[in-house]
Formats: C-alpha cells, structure tokens, sequence
C-alpha cells in the first residue's frame, strides 16, 4: 500500500500555500523533513493533513502537486510509523486535587474509579499529531473511546500551564497559561515552552508520548 | 567592519512607546510548533526602510502603530521611517518618509499620528540587537517572547544598535508607486477555498466591509455579520497568512502575522500575497472589498511586486558597496 490513493485531496489555499489530505500525512511529513522540497518554506501538520507554504516565485502549485504525488506514492505506509525518528516522551502527572479539578467527573463519565481511569490513561500509546492553538501546545491522538471526554459547555477564562487536560477525540498539556475548553484532570511540572533550552518545544508531530502518574505531594521531577 | 563600528552600545532611549511599538523583522519559521509567523505586518515598508539604510531586508527594526514613540538618539545613527505617512519631527523640525536620514547623538525623534494607513517601520543601520528566538527577533505579544521581553516598548526602554559600518546617507528616496497603497477604501485580491459556499460568495463579495474597532496584529475583524455554516465537528487546520476566517458571529477576521497558527473556522478566502503588506495598513473605519482573482493573475502581480522591490532595494544598496551584504540575505 502506497500513499498515493484517491483518498489524497489537494486543496490550494491562496496563490502560496497547498494543503494535502491524506491518510499518510505522517509518513509525509517524515519524508519532507528528511529531503525537503525546493521552494518549500514551511510544512505544518494537522489530522491526517499537511499544509504547504510556498514560494510562488520558485514553485508552480501544479508542479509542486505532482512532486507531493510522487512522494505519496514512494512511501510504504504498512511499515511502521515513524520507526527511528520517533521519540517517546513520558510525562510525569499528578492526577486529581487543585490541579486535576475535572477528574471526578471524568471518570464518573467513563464509569470507572478515579483510579482505574488514571491507569487506562497512563496506558493509553498516545502520539502528538501535531501542535497548533498556543506554542508548543501538542494535540495527542490516540485515546481509547472509553476515555475520550466532551469539551467544557463554557470555556475556563484561564487554565494554568502545566494542565493536563481532555477535549474530545484529543489530551493535551496547556503550556501556558490560556483560556481552555478540555476538562483538566492533572497538571505536570514538564514545561512545553521554554525558551532557555536549547529544544523550547520538547515534543513534534509523530513524538509518542505517555502519561505517568507522579504520587499526591510528590515532586515530579528533580 | 570598520573601527569606527558601534558595538553593543545602547542608543536609542525610548521616552514615550506610543501606541504599540514593537520589535519586529521578517518573522520565524516554526508553525509547526504552534508558534505565529509574527514580523512586520507591512513586509513591503520594512524591506525598504531596511534598504534605505544599507540593512539586509530582514534586519529588526521598530514598528510603530497609528500613534508613534518618541526616540532619544545617544549615538549617532542612520534611520529611516517608511510606511503610513506618520506626521515625524528631529529635534522639531520635519523628519522625512521614505529617506535615509543621518540623526546625531542627542536628537529626539517624536513620531506621531498618521491621517491615513496604520503603521510605519522606523530601520535603524546596524538593525536592533536583541536575542533571536526561533531564528527571529520579532516581538509575539500573545506569547509574551521575542523583541524586547516579549512586549511592546515602555518608557525608559533601552535599545541597542547592531555593529555596522558607518554610511553617510545619498540623496536617494523610494518612488511612491512602490508603496503599500493606503487610504479608507481598499479592494483586496483574494482567491476562493472550498469553503465558499454560492451563499458564502453572495455574502463576502462584490460589497464593503467596514473595518472594525478589533484589528490589532493577530487579525482585523469586519463588521456587517455575514450567515456562517458553523460545524461543530470541524477540525483544526492551519491558518495561511491572509485568510479570510469567518467565527461563528459571521464577522470576517483577515488574519495578521500574530494569528495563532491553526483554527477550526470556515476560511473561504485567501488573500494574495502581493495584497498582504495592505492588511498591515488596515484601521478601524477602512472599507474593505474582496476581489476574486485566478491563481496565475495573483502569481503575475506578486511577480510584478517582486521585481520591482528588488530592483529598488538593489539600487539603494549599490551606494552603500556590496562587501556589507555579502553573505548575509533575508527576502
């Protein structure tokens, strides 16, 4: 199986950017990263979709549409995703209290104790399927049904950094501190957005990532 | 670089901000990290100004917005102003647009209003020496990064120089066809997605939109609410620059290069790339008119716009000798 099927769309967007559809849009974007395209000047991730900015001085849309083809077409996309380039990052949590106020109720929804939703989701493989929204503020797929949470009727005004954090099919960490929809079930001292390392967004598109729970009163990490 | 190079010095001393004075250059690179493009929102007056004074085209400078800062200079620099016709005097008298002009240690520059447009960018030779982050130096406001701290300048702000050889400024200026066209009614070129609709087409074109009191660096909202198809099951895409985003209110957001990087509204226009520069001129009263065009006529005027900034920014730099760029290009 290759990644050029008909379920590639493309969608042009304006005269310097090209959005692609498709179910290998990791597998692309590995491939874009490794052997980046002339003229390309950015590649940004989002669900099953790639969007291209481009020079229109030093790429016809046309051409850079047949060149994308070629590349869906080289790519295997049985073999495992991301083998090699992807990282895991794990994510220390304290689930619950002040910084988890939705807890309770999630699990309630899920019909589980507080305890067993904590695990199901520290055992959840989830994946970063890209960032978007706040900087370094990952989208993370790959919750069970089970897990998988309606938004808040009313956002927060302000959901504190470091807020782990469910909103429908997605999880994910608020690196700083933001209005919010998702229901906020723990908070990490793992900071998403730093400026003073060298790496101020510690994860990317294609990261795997795993919850781990840190103990009440505990530091997470040193 | 010569000895007589300004080094780390800090020389221009902010005694008034302005309205919102910010850091700005060509903008960063890392939407897939969720972090805005930023960078001057008038591409077009920053790399002119930038050429004026014998900068590469992506060198930081100042953008100032519809109320200008007042600058102490404490050294002697070569500035330029281009942009919105900001009303500027030099120890009170008139301080030219669109020119290289040599300031002496000690003047104040006192930027004010502008009856037409919204920004200017003010290039300093050497371009302001602040840390890059994410490859640029451009202040983000929402994310607090970026420029000075991350925020717009304050009084007693310090701004440092970059080294540069001194220039004496030429009697060179830009021909004014070269502008960013400014002025209270504005059609701009845009070219259709799939989100629009034969209802969405009826709405959007062939009418103004007034700008609204909303237009800051991340977006300019229109008023006069258009009926929007909202799907609550969209997903988040990324945002390209010059969309048209209509949120569920049905008032359009041209967005800026402040725009959070992906959204979950219909965006059924684009504007073209040669029309950006005129979103960073558009204030609260404008009238907007959308003009859709084919792809290979926005590709053509983005040429024609291309060629004729390069022609420009080449000229003003011959007289500033070659040896200085070498090596070193943004744009």
């Amino acid at each position: 199986m290759n990644g050029a099927g008909p379920e590639v769309s493309f969608t042009r967007l304006g005269d310097a950017a090209l959005a692609v559809g498709t179910p290998g849009a990791r597998a692309l974007l590995a491939s874009l990263r490794d052997s980046p395209l002339p003229g390309v000047q950015e590649v940004v991730p989002a669900l099953h979709l790639l969007t291209l900015l481009f020079d229109p001085l030093r790429l016809d849309p046309a051409d850079l549409e047949a060149a994308l083809r070629a590349r869906l077409a080289a790519l295997d996309l049985t073999a495992p995703a991301g083998v090699g380039a992807a990282r895991t990052l794990a994510v220390p949590v304290r689930f619950g209290g002040r910084g988890g106020p939705d807890l309770t109720w999630c699990a309630a929804h899920a019909g589980l104790s507080e305890g067993a939703f904590v695990e199901a989701l520290c055992a959840a493989p989830l994946e970063v399927a890209f960032l978007g929204f706040t900087p370094g503020f990952a989208f993370l797929t790959g919750l069970p049904p089970g897990l998988r949470m309606p938004r808040l009727d009313a956002p927060r005004e302000r959901v504190p950094a470091g807020s782990v954090a469910l909103g429908g099919p997605w999880a994910g960490v608020y690196p700083s501190a933001t209005p919010g929809g998702w229901r906020i079930v723990g908070r990490t001292d793992l900071r998403l957005f730093d400026l003073s390392r060298p790496e101020p967004v510690p994860w990317r598109a294609g990261d795997r990532v795993r919850f781990e729970a840190v103990p009440a009163g505990q530091p997470e990490s040193a | 670089m010569s000895g007589a190079a300004l080094i780390g010095v800090p020389l221009i001393e902010v005694r008034r901000p302005g309205l919102q004075t910010t850091v700005q250059d060509a903008g960063r690179q890392v939407r897939a990290l969720g972090v805005p493009a930023g960078g001057a929102a008038d591409p077009v007056a920053r790399r002119l100004g930038n050429a004026l004074v014998g900068n590469a085209g992506g060198a930081a400078g100042l953008e100032v917005t519809l109320g200008g800062p007042t600058l102490v200079f404490h050294g002697a620099a070569l500035v330029s102003l281009c942009g919105a016709p900001f009303d500027a005097q030099l120890d009170g008298e008139p301080f030219p647009l669109w020119r290289a002009v040599a300031v002496r240690a000690g003047q104040t520059l006192r930027v004010g209003g502008t009856p037409v447009g919204a920004r200017a960018f003010l290039a300093v030779r050497g371009g302001l020496d602040l840390p890059e982050v994410f490859g640029s130096r451009s202040t983000d406001l929402r994310g607090g990064f970026g420029g000075l701290e991350g925020r717009a300048l304050r009084a007693g702000d310090l701004l440092t120089v970059g080294a540069a050889a001194p220039l004496t400024p030429r009697r060179a200026f830009v021909a004014p066809d070269l502008h960013t066209p400014l002025g209270p009614e504005q059609v701009l070129r845009v070219t259709a997605t799939p989100d629009l609709t034969g209802p969405l087409a009826a709405a959007l074109l062939g009418r103004a939109f007034p700008v609204g009191a909303q237009a800051d660096r991340m977006g300019v909202r229109l008023e006069g609410p258009v009926a929007t198809p909202q799907d609550p099951g969209r997903v988040s895409v990324p945002n390209v620059p010059g969309m048209v985003q209509l949120p569920p209110d049905g008032r359009p957001i041209l967005l800026l290069p402040d725009a959070g990087t992906h959204g979950g509204y219909p965006t059924p226009l684009v504007v073209i790339r040669a029309d950006l520069p005129r979103l960073g001129q558009l204030r609260p009263g404008d009238r907007v008119t959308f003009r859709t065009v084919p792809l290979p006529d926005a590709r053509a005027a983005l040429h024609a716009q291309e060629r004729a900034l390069r022609q420009a920014e080449g000229s003003l730099r011959a007289w500033s000798g070659p040896a200085l760029y070498a090596g070193r290009h943004a744009d």
